[in-house]
């Protein structure tokens, strides 16, 4: 009752968001679930097999061969797309003319509103042997013969893993921008009243104050690592595919292509598995709960 | 569970509700017309011969109909006037094969689905979804004859049952090398025949500055990974995807007898005559180069010699440029092996709420006020009809005589306007030679393995045996080929 | 900040001349790409194709452009997209905070469970329950409907974690002193943490509207009805291309690029009323003391 009448707006606050969760996510997640048990037939009568359709995935070789390539190439974007705009928060948040700051904000966080389309249309032809930018910048200082980045299949990930990072750095650079503008200036006062450098006002107050915000970019990069999908489809071709295709491709490629649902339920129940048990470990790790 | 939803609902959107209803009351008459056909008390097989004012038809479609709302909308109009069917056409903006799942899966009831996949028509048919057909065509005075469309193309759209199961939307052709005729006469040279003229063709392409325009800048060749170099493969008698022999699955591309060719691309890549992006060209990348004077071949659709050539003649009358199909290498025993796409077609699903209503569209669809809706469209609008003769509108223009059903089968409906140049050589060569390919449910899995093996191979990354050793190896290992 | 020029000895000059040197090349590898799009918007049908089209247009003109605005008759999916976006993200920005407010308490009974309901809606890999999702909009009478679209994502996990981060940096004692005044939640969320957290206010907005003025797989899969498409989904129809059978459309690059630049240019209009919003963070900021 004492708990009711002291949290009870709260609770009502919650209300709105919880019902929305229920009926938009947690309904279709368990029909989801459900399907992943089935044989599911587009029409007709469909049977529940068990376990049938996991078994199937797991012992899928495809399956565990994009399972490693998520892996790989998730880690790769957890650790780039964490630093990167850290990095280029603290480099902005340094800049001293506002008009440079504020142009460099703006046109970082161009790339996120361009597609994968439209960035990985881009990049291939920036890339290619012929023509290719970055081929003509190579050749003409470096005097070396033009690099087939796309098909090389040891720089697939790389080029995977670095153009997210670069695609996304703008963007997530503001949550980091957005957070260094409301550290309380009284801090930097105060540390300049001891004298402290630049160097040590970034490291003894920006970093620190922005540690709340570093767990929650973290935790929300963990969230999607698993899902990565777009980027892939966009810059595979068939030289790279073994090294590229991701468990979401996988799913992609059981139920769309081959309409095998009741398999591809199975694996996207997988990758949310795996991705709760990811995030208990940055959870337990960024002690995100004890604020 | 209606009413749960709703009890939960009503709780959500605090403040959205009022906000809401605006949005959500002009949606309300729309979605009347749409779900109009599924009143609960419509029986779910209406009598043939229900009063033709009454036919409603739902249908999903990926190309046929109007690209804006106005144009939809008129050609649903068209389609009442002509039949007297009260059609409603949706055609999703993108991912089609998802829409279709979706729609499907959820009990969606449609009467007409377009599809283009025999892969796809193959599940669907295992899942219960298509109706069977084949009283229908075997009965239906249009279609059964075959002037309209010939007997032996059934056999395209049979379940392995030996129903049919679909009904064409189109004459689908087939892919080949496209040359520029151009640059033959200008370099004196004759149309390739055997692997060794197209080699030094390919290599003039590259070396003899074809386009005259003093630089080297030029590649004999381009494709869109291994879409589709069946031309040239046919000189090793190598079929694409799947064949079946004495009751086994094998792979032509992974067997020992495509070492040669996998060297012969090898030395065009080599030798700079192959243009280095092919691996990650898309077929729109394939076809600008062609376009704009980078290349002298490509492999593609025979509808596109026709469009290379309309296109460039739009933007200059006096251009030299001319695109020209090509027959595929004849193998060793003189027989020539080319691509067919797979069919567009129709399915009825087996929820179709009136299947009647379907199968009079789809004889529709084959008569010739079918076929000219589907190519030049709806009438005073697209076109206008003095006595027989057609006039094209500007709009008419704009459209390119394709609303869905740029080619046909039925032999009693001319093309008003021809084909565009160079198209009916190149439909020629695909009637005379080209055959499906064999796409079995395992051929996506199948696909990866020998896409990569080859093309390492084509670009020199692997030697062509060890490629071929490996791609066959593998796909035996996992049970993809049985030998 | 500028008070910090006065203290610039030559490192700090040699650094801030590196630094933003770091920012140019990087800024240039962004800006290429746009360019280019820009480009080849501006370029003549024919030309766009051509691969030598990298910063600067061949044979300028606005053909492109005009063909998009044509065959597309602009207007209504303008409107639908306009519709979608503000409502939704008005709605979507209200509810998240909401919600985002509740989890500063730190001593809330059934926080931590509440978290992990939140957290595990954001894990879901959407083609896992398209279907069931489809069937729960078809139940509820939104196929073909707007509201579909306001209600896909009304939610999320993703703003109610940022926006609770923005409320833990305001303050506790603020509130605890409202509540003994007598004021209520509601009354302490609307009329104080709201305004506290304007900058990050304006990134959950700026975050939002963006995803949904780019959304796109729900009205594919919702809509099938041409007026009722948004700009993104009209855009993507128009310049869809069909190699996968022998249709005879041709879409140049120019309108597919031009397509491209209609669609970004009212996210680049709202940035810098967005960013004002940061500016406007620094000053409440400033005035917490």
């Amino acid at each position: 009752m004492k708990i009711l009448k002291r949290y009870g707006a709260l609770y009502v606050m919650m209300v709105p968001v919880v019902a929305y969760f229920l009926v938009f996510a947690y309904y279709p997640l368990v029909k989801g679930l459900q399907t992943s048990f089935q044989d599911y037939k587009l029409m007709g009568d469909r049977p529940y097999v068990g376990f049938t359709n996991y078994n199937a995935v797991l012992h899928d070789s495809t399956f565990w061969d994009a399972m490693v390539n998520t892996l790989v190439i998730g880690g790769g974007i957890l650790f780039f797309s964490f630093i990167a705009p850290l990095i280029l928060a603290l480099s902005l948040n340094e800049v001293l003319q506002a008009w440079y700051k504020k142009l460099t904000q703006m046109i970082l966080y161009v790339p996120h509103l361009l597609s994968w389309v439209v960035i990985g249309g881009i990049w291939i032809f920036l890339l290619s042997p012929d023509n290719g930018l970055v081929n003509m910048l190579l050749v003409h200082f470096f005097h070396i013969s033009p690099i087939n980045f796309l098909s090389d299949p040891t720089l697939a990930r790389w080029i995977v893993i670095l153009l997210t990072a670069w695609k996304e750095m703008g963007y997530t650079c503001i949550l980091f921008l957005a957070a260094i503008v409301s550290i309380n200036p009284s801090l930097y006062e105060a540390a300049r009243m001891d004298g402290a450098s630049r160097w040590n006002q970034l490291i003894y107050v920006t970093i620190p104050q922005l540690g709340n915000t570093m767990k929650v970019v973290f935790l929300l990069n963990t969230l999607g690592v698993l899902r990565i999908f777009d980027q892939v489809f966009i810059l595979r071709n068939p030289t790279v595919a073994s090294k590229l295709d991701v468990l979401m491709m996988y799913t992609f490629q059981k139920g769309i292509l081959e309409i095998k649902l009741g398999p591809a339920a199975a694996a996207s129940f997988f990758i949310l598995i795996i991705t709760l048990a990811l995030t208990l470990v940055v959870r337990r790790m960024t002690r995100f709960d004890e604020v | 569970m209606k009413n749960k939803l709703w009890l939960t609902m009503s709780t959500v959107a605090v403040a959205g509700t009022m906000l809401l209803s605006g949005c959500g009351s002009e949606s309300d008459d729309s979605n009347v017309a749409n779900t109009g056909g599924n009143a609960a008390n419509a029986p779910a097989n209406a009598p043939a011969n229900a009063p033709a004012g009454d036919m409603k038809l739902r249908i999903l479609d990926a190309n046929i109909g109007g690209k804006t709302p106005e144009e939809n909308a008129k050609f649903e109009a068209e389609i009442k006037r002509l039949t007297g069917i009260e059609a409603k056409l949706e055609k999703p903006a993108s991912d089609y094969d998802q829409k279709v799942l979706t729609a499907l899966g959820s009990g969606e009831k449609y009467d007409l689905i377009e599809l283009s996949d025999l892969n796809k028509l193959a599940s669907f048919v295992d899942q219960g979804v298509v109706s069977d057909l084949t009283d229908f065509v075997t009965k239906s005075p249009v279609l059964s004859d075959p002037a309209v469309v010939p007997a032996g193309e059934w056999d395209q759209l049979k379940s392995k049952d030996g129903n049919i199961v679909a009904v064409f939307s189109k004459f689908q052709g087939g892919t080949m090398p496209i040359v520029r005729k151009d640059w033959l006469d200008k370099l004196g040279l004759k149309e390739p025949k055997t692997l060794d003229e197209f080699y030094n063709v390919l290599k003039a392409f590259k070396e003899n500055d074809p386009d005259g325009n003093g630089k080297n800048d030029t590649y004999g060749l381009s494709t869109s990974g291994l879409y589709d170099i069946q031309g040239f493969m046919s000189a090793a008698g190598l079929k694409a995807r799947y064949v079946m022999k004495d009751g086994k699955r094998t792979i032509p591309y992974a067997t020992e007898a495509a070492v040669p060719m996998y060297e012969w691309f090898a030395k065009l890549v080599k030798e700079g005559i192959m243009d280095p992006n092919f691996v990650t060209n898309d077929s729109g990348k394939m076809r600008n180069l062609f376009l704009t004077d980078r290349v002298g071949m490509v492999t593609y659709w025979d509808a596109w010699v026709g469009m290379f050539n309309s296109m460039k003649k739009t933007e200059d009358p006096n251009t030299k440029f001319q695109a020209e199909a090509l027959e595929s290498i004849p193998g060793a025993d003189g027989s020539i092996l080319m691509r067919r796409g797979d069919p567009d077609f129709w399915i009825i699903p087996a929820n179709a709420e009136h299947p009647d209503a379907a199968k009079k569209f789809l004889e529709f669809w084959h008569t010739e006020p079918g076929i000219m809706l589907g190519s030049l469209g709806i009438e005073n609008e697209d076109y206008t009809k003095e006595g027989d003769a057609y006039k094209l509108t500007p709009t008419g223009t704009e459209h390119n005589m394709d609303h869905g059903v740029p080619f046909w089968y039925n032999q009693n409906v001319k093309y008003p306007f021809g084909k565009l140049p160079g198209v009916q050589e190149a439909q020629d060569l695909v009637t005379k030679n080209a055959t499906l390919e064999l796409t079995l449910p395992t051929w996506p899995d199948a696909e990866k393995i020998v896409n990569d093996y080859a093309l390492k191979a084509m670009s020199g990354q692997m030697d062509a045996a060890e490629a071929v050793k490996k791609m066959h190896d593998e796909l035996l290992g996992k049970k993809l080929i049985d030998e | 900040m500028s008070d910090r020029f006065e203290r610039l000895g030559w490192k700090n000059k040699a650094f801030d001349t590196l630094n933003a040197l770091f920012l140019l090349v990087l800024m240039l590898t962004m800006i290429v790409p746009f360019v280019n799009v820009l480009a080849l918007s501006f370029s003549s049908g024919t030309a766009s194709m051509q691969p030598d089209i990298v910063l600067w247009p061949k044979q300028f003109n606005a053909e492109g452009y005009e063909i998009v605005w044509k065959s597309l008759d602009i207007w209504r999916p303008l409107l639908n997209s306009v519709i979608v976006t503000l409502i939704g993200t008005t709605l979507h920005v209200l509810l998240s905070s909401l919600a985002g407010y509740v989890f500063i308490y730190p001593r809330l009974p059934g926080r931590k469970l509440m978290i992990t309901f939140i957290l595990i809606t954001m894990m879901v890999p959407q083609e896992a329950i398209m279907i069931p999702l489809y069937v729960v909009n078809k139940d509820l009478h939104l196929i073909n409907t707007l509201t579909a679209l306001v209600l896909s994502g009304l939610v999320s996990g993703f703003s109610i974690l940022l926006m609770r981060n923005f409320f833990l940096n305001i303050p506790h004692e603020m509130s605890e002193s409202a509540k003994i005044d007598g004021a209520g939640e509601f009354r302490i969320f609307l009329t104080m943490y709201l305004r506290l957290a304007a900058a990050g206010l304006a990134t959950v907005t700026l975050f939002e509207f963006v995803g949904r003025w780019n959304m796109f797989t729900a009205p594919v899969m919702f809509l099938s009805d041409s007026t009722k498409y948004t700009l993104q989904v009209a855009l993507k129809a128009m310049i869809i291309d069909t190699s996968s059978n022998s249709g005879t459309y041709l879409v140049t690059t120019n309108v597919r690029m031009a397509g491209i630049v209609i669609s970004i240019i009212p996210l680049l209009a709202i940035y810098p009323f967005v960013q004002k919003y940061f500016m406007k963070g620094i000053l409440l900021g400033a005035s917490k003391e």
